[in-house]
């Protein structure tokens, strides 16, 4: 079915790698649930500045479209550690168990890819930002390399969480896709 | 290769990437990836972290964590219990009252909640035992529960509707408007056959309902009618043109956590930690979902995937029903697979402009699609909905209950053929209310 995984949070057993990803990640989350608070109380804070006091705002709604793309992306590797992201595990669950594991290698291998080249380019599309000074084209015209320093960071800490996941599945410490029926 | 045969290719591609268990987002940036670097060079890889943060950043996409907020910190309480007991007690006099009750919740809270989840545990906790306990059939009990969970991503406020006019750039705000009549429909249909279906089995003499003072009528209204008012005013403000539906709901976000802190004493660290870390996990989960959609849709784009299907549809000289019925099971299927967002996400920039030229309007293509997804919600072999009520009411066994569920899907399906004879169901109140320019 395509759900959140059966397993609520990756396992740790007791690695010293995967419990300092673990940590890692779970600070990620808070960082991301605090930038979803801050996104709230600055859009409140908006609408009380424009309804209220009939003022106008500058740099609330950029700064709170960053705040959300922030929390997104910093937020993928705690999401990935508590087995938030959706995927469809039909499939995987009708394997026989060797089959599913090196399924569940095969995606894993995967998606360390995918999200390494994410984090690559990502990096040097946050270093051009810095590099050439950019700045967004508003009248708060803030330092893009702030805004974008999330695509690295975010994909990077997502990478490790990953991998931490791989090791665990070759480790033994979690199942394949999470799954405990044989 | 023609973009055609591409485009073939890459829905196969996709289809084994997705069932291989990958998450949903990352499958969708691998196939990116991979026919990008296949037809357009290594170089395009350099775009995609630019394409993936440009589709975030957009000011709209802050009503999806507020809407969740919302729902999240209404599901945390025993709201769904006290409006489900609320509804008991006023329509207790009502013949089959409480399976009107029970739908009834199950579209309040739904909508309130923006969770079919939670919805099905939060009503169906208390609803099911109840039913049975007063002589309604066991299919009837579960399959009412499912099926009213199922309304939460109609009515409005609804986060499907919020990430399909995110996706296709129509107006959230109309497209609420147009869930309203159609849930309104839906939640009929559901009672009728709920009640026909109970007064078949013979049951429906010994449905006495129990009876209450005026006095307990009123005292559970301070409890229910908070959290009601503050998604009337959301949409009051939004649609009063007083602010966007991001800017509204992120008040409705603060006073939906601010009652359940003082109504529901939910002022304890731990308790309002929960809130906040499911709320960050599915509203990350749902805009990863939307910036890997944004990429994908991207490379569809830039191999010229989507404008050659366009237009070889239009080539076709079928009828648009004939169309509308293919995209209709096409939708289906893939809701049987796909969680909403997903399908939505991946099917709208290619769908939309083959629905539009073909002269259907996409306000209204929304609440059938929407409807598509319902139904996916409580079938095999995902049906959310089903595996929750088995989980709360392990003794009746998940055949009943699917089989309990098979005629709440025929209504959906009934919806959507009436949808289809009169498109004003939908339409009617988002032009009525906005004037009927787009």
């Amino acid at each position: 079915m395509a759900s959140h995984s059966s397993a609520a949070v990756a396992r740790t057993g007791n690695n010293p790698f995967l419990k300092t990803v673990a940590a890692l990640s779970t600070l990620a989350g808070w960082c991301s649930a605090g930038m979803i608070v801050a996104a709230v109380a600055i859009t409140c804070q908006m609408i009380v500045i424009r309804f209220v006091f009939n003022g106008s705002t500058v740099w609330q709604t950029e700064a709170v479209i960053y705040l959300i793309i922030a929390a997104t992306l910093v937020g993928l590797p705690y999401v990935q550690r508590l087995r938030g992201h959706v995927n469809v595990d039909l499939v995987p669950i009708s394997l026989a168990p060797r089959a599913r594991f090196a399924m569940a290698i095969l995606t894993s291998v995967l998606s360390i890819a995918i999200v390494s080249v994410m984090f690559w380019y990502g990096f040097e599309y946050w270093h051009f930002a810095w590099d050439r000074g950019w700045r967004s084209d508003t009248v708060w015209g803030v330092k893009l390399w702030i805004p974008y320093l999330a695509l690295p960071i975010g994909f990077g800490l997502f990478l490790l969480q990953l991998i931490a996941d791989l090791v665990a599945l070759l480790l033994g410490i979690e199942k394949p896709f999470g799954l405990e029926i044989g | 290769m023609d973009p055609l045969t591409l485009g073939a290719l890459v829905a196969l591609v996709t289809i084994l990437v997705l069932f291989s268990g990958v998450s949903v987002a990352i499958g969708l940036l691998i196939v990116s990836a991979g026919f990008l670097i296949i037809f357009d060079g290594m170089r395009s890889l350099e775009l995609m972290p630019e394409i993936l943060f440009g589709k975030l950043d957009n000011f709209a996409l802050l009503s999806i964590p507020m809407f969740i907020i919302m729902g999240s910190s209404i599901a945390s309480t025993r709201a769904g219990a006290d409006l489900y007991e609320a509804l008991e007690r006023w329509l207790s006099r009502v013949p089959g009252g409480l399976v009107v009750s029970n739908l009834g919740a199950c579209a309040l809270f739904a909508a309130m909640s923006g969770s079919s989840p939670a919805t099905c545990a939060a009503i169906g906790k208390m609803g099911i035992p109840e039913m049975r306990k007063r002589g309604y059939p066991d299919g009837v009990a579960a399959g009412s529960v499912a099926a009213g969970g199922t309304l939460g991503i109609l009515i409005p406020p609804s986060v499907t509707m919020i990430v399909y006019g995110i996706a296709t750039e129509t107006s959230i705000g109309r497209l609420f408007l147009a869930g309203v009549f159609p849930g309104l429909m839906l939640v009929g249909l559901f009672m009728a056959w709920s009640l026909y279906s109970t007064w078949r089995s013979g049951e429906a003499s010994r449905l006495s309902a129990g009876s209450y003072t005026w006095a307990e009528r009123f005292e559970i209204l301070p409890r229910v009618l908070p959290f009601l008012a503050i998604i009337l005013g959301v949409l009051y403000a939004m649609y009063g043109g007083i602010a966007t539906p991001s800017e509204t709901a992120a008040v409705g976000a603060l006073l939906c956590l601010l009652i359940a802190m003082i109504i529901y004493k939910l002022w304890h660290p731990a308790e309002l930690w929960v809130v906040l870390r499911d709320s960050t996990k599915e509203s990350v989960m749902i805009l990863f979902i939307i910036a890997a959609a944004g990429v994908f849709s991207y490379m569809l784009s830039s191999l010229f995937i989507t404008q050659s299907i366009a237009e070889w549809i239009g080539t076709f000289d079928v009828n648009r029903w004939v169309l509308m019925g293919a995209v209709n099971v096409f939708l289906l299927i893939a809701g049987f697979f796909l969680p909403p967002v997903a399908v939505i996400l991946m099917a709208a920039p290619i769908l939309l402009p083959i629905i539009t030229s073909a002269g259907f309007d996409p306000i209204w293509f929304a609440v059938v699609l929407t409807i598509n997804m319902e139904i996916g919600l409580i079938s095999p072999p995902v049906g959310l909905n089903l595996y929750v009520i088995n989980g709360i009411a392990p003794d009746i066994p998940l055949k009943t209950i699917l089989l309990g569920s098979l005629p709440f899907v025929a209504c959906m399906v009934i919806a959507i053929i009436l949808l289809c004879l009169f498109p004003g169901i939908a339409t009617w109140l988002p032009n009525a209310v906005m004037g009927t320019s787009i």
